[in-house]
């Protein structure tokens, strides 16, 4: 890709015997905002520090607009960073604060009026110019870290997981605020979160960290609807996984044996080792259920075990043979809810093109 | 709570007086040093038979005891200055490094707390009687820096320990190098512990008297040594005068001590 801003290329860190990021290659467009999404030790905050330059890679090469990074010590990369904890400066004012990185640039007083002025319009806390940090709440400090980390225009923002620290309600309302600020300022944005809805509410492309490296990086539709790996199909929304044998692979799609003795076929699968099982991914919601014995189209046979109400969706589990559970969601006002009970026989189907089987 | 003053009932009053009884037996040496300084009696009899300023007068009409004071001033002053700048260092690398023998060498910096001082003052004599530095300016710095960092590094330890590194890293990618973050953002975050450790060397050194007594000669003497001597030649009320003053000044250290740590403390906290 030729268009990239910032190249990740093969990037390596190990820490004595522990490799905490293995080979992630990257490509980050301008303008573009990418979340690295993956639970904790996945990489993912490792990946970001050796942006920043607190981090050096064992192997590999970062450029930022076809340059490398890496022999630029962290202060001189003229990047902005939003960190997980509260990282104002205690004994400087609000204004004081976001002026700094400009003070330590020796623009003219002016100018620095000016732009704190903006960085804080743009965060909407203007007037909170003399307040100290301590006297404000988490979420207007992570807002005035932003304002701080933007107010000298860095071509890159880093934000090591700035809202975790947050209440949910709080944390919604900062997204919004990130989302507008990335749109307003065009700023590429590098986010890293181990929040599935966060990244996908966020993000235009999310890269999936799994054990030190990327198992897939596409949009949120893109990693909900067709999963490279298990992990991800896991990671990213609900799922339900069950055991299967492969009968038989016809290019990059298997015939399948379910629990309970039916096969289905034309199932995407992939491919992680030569196994003869697949765990097969059924999102709850893609699941048809039906009240009776499963005919000759349906693809599992099972009993109510228990339904359970969540306002806009409506969970039933559904016991399976081989002593597995199925979770299948029906939105609010599904005509079928009103039969559904507890131990009452269901059958169930799925489009095979729809769904993903994972081999290994 | 556990011991509510409130509900103690007839043992409030038990409490009342042990309490009453420590303060008396801290404060009451002081008392009396102070009114035998302001007795008209030269052989500091107490309680005092009548009252002067006159063992004062004596105390500054005397270049003598004024020298002491300010070789004690001077000393301290240059000994605070460094046990302050070294004590940073030091700190700052016993709490981020992570070399092997960090342990080893924090405990090492801490030892002169625990040796006992004239086990301290009997080596580093022996030890200066060879380099030549007993007698001089540079010795009694060197000697009293030797007690001084250990409360600089526990003060300024910390202190740092309550300071997030993150805010460091913050500063350095709004690109500020290295020493310019620390002397910008975790110097001025961290004051109020480099500001004890101020006082702490300056303390350690102004009443210090055994490795002074080692360190001491003839024409250089500290305030401590100056009481010490006159105390062995002849016993007069100056000596009363010179403690209470030297009292006074302790005191005053201390409340401006308090004072700025309530004041840092308003400062970060609602």
């Amino acid at each position: 890709m030729t268009s990239a801003f910032i190249e990740i290329r093969d990037i390596k860190k190990q820490y004595g015997p522990i490799t905490a990021v293995k080979d992630v290659t990257l490509d980050i467009r301008k303008g573009e905002f990418m979340t690295f999404l993956g639970p904790s030790g996945s990489g993912k905050s490792t990946t970001l520090y050796m942006l920043a330059g607190f981090e050096y890679p064992t192997a590999g090469d970062i450029r930022l607009n076809g340059r490398t990074l890496l022999d630029t010590p962290s202060h001189k990369r003229n990047i902005g960073m939003v960190f997980q904890r509260y990282t104002l400066f205690p004994h400087l004012t609000v204004g004081e604060n976001v002026a700094f990185p400009l003070r330590i640039r020796r623009l003219p007083k002016a100018d620095v009026e000016r732009k704190v002025r903006e960085a804080l319009r743009l965060v909407r806390l203007e007037g909170f110019e003399d307040r100290k940090p301590a006297l404000m709440s988490g979420g207007q400090q992570q807002r005035v870290a932003l304002a701080r980390a933007l107010v000298y225009d860095p071509p890159v923002l880093l934000m090591d997981e700035p809202l975790s620290a947050l209440d949910k309600k709080l944390r919604e309302e900062i997204q919004f605020e990130i989302r507008r600020i990335h749109q307003e300022t065009g700023v590429t944005i590098l986010y890293v979160t181990h929040d599935q809805e966060e990244a996908l509410r966020l993000s235009d492309r999310i890269a999936v960290f799994s054990q030190g490296k990327i198992d897939q990086i596409g949009s949120g539709q893109t990693l909900y609807a067709e999963p490279a790996t298990r992990f991800v199909a896991g990671f990213i929304g609900d799922s339900n996984f069950i055991d299967t044998d492969v009968v038989s692979v016809e290019g990059s799609h298997a015939t399948l044996a379910l629990p309970g003795g039916r096969t289905v076929s034309g199932v995407p699968l992939h491919s992680a080792g030569p196994g003869k099982t697949a765990a097969l991914l059924l999102r709850p919601e893609r699941i048809d259920l039906k009240v009776g014995e499963a005919g000759a189209a349906d693809a599992l046979s099972g009993t109510i075990r228990d339904i359970t109400f969540l306002g806009n969706n409506t969970d039933v589990l559904v016991d399976i043979p081989a002593g597995k559970q199925l979770s299948v969601r029906l939105p609010f006002g599904h005509p079928m809810l009103d039969g559904l009970r507890p131990a009452l026989p269901v059958a169930l189907s799925f489009n095979p093109a729809t769904v993903h089987a994972f081999q290994g | 709570m556990l011991l509510d003053f409130d509900r103690l009932g007839p043992w409030k009053w038990v409490l009342i007086t042990i309490t009453t009884l420590v303060c008396l037996f801290l404060l009451l040496p002081i008392v009396f040093i102070a009114a035998l300084s302001f007795g008209s009696s030269q052989w500091l009899i107490f309680p005092p038979p009548g009252w002067t300023t006159r063992w004062y007068g004596e105390l500054f009409a005397d270049p003598r005891w004024l020298q002491s004071a300010f070789t004690s001033l001077k000393i301290a002053a240059i000994v605070t200055v460094l046990s302050v700048g070294i004590g940073f260092l030091a700190a700052l690398s016993l709490n981020r490094g992570s070399f092997a023998g960090r342990e080893v060498l924090r405990a090492l910096f801490l030892t002169p707390m625990i040796l006992p001082v004239v086990v301290l003052a009997v080596a580093l004599y022996a030890f200066f009687l060879r380099i030549g530095l007993n007698g001089t300016t540079l010795g009694f710095i060197i000697a009293h820096l030797l007690i001084a960092l250990p409360f600089s590094i526990i003060s300024i330890g910390s202190a740092l320990e309550g300071f997030d590194k993150s805010i460091e890293d913050a500063a350095i990618l709004c690109g500020a190098s290295p020493w310019e973050a620390r002397l910008r953002v975790t110097v001025p975050a961290i004051s109020h512990g480099l500001f004890g450790a101020a006082v702490f060397s300056f303390l350690a050194s102004w009443d210090e008297v055994v490795l002074a007594i080692f360190m001491a000669s003839p024409t250089l003497q500290t305030l401590p040594v100056k009481i010490w001597a006159t105390l062995r030649q002849d016993l007069t009320p100056v000596i009363a005068a010179a403690s209470t003053l030297l009292i006074l000044f302790t005191m005053l250290l201390m409340i401006i001590a308090a004072l700025v740590r309530r004041g840092s403390k308003q400062g970060t906290k609602p």
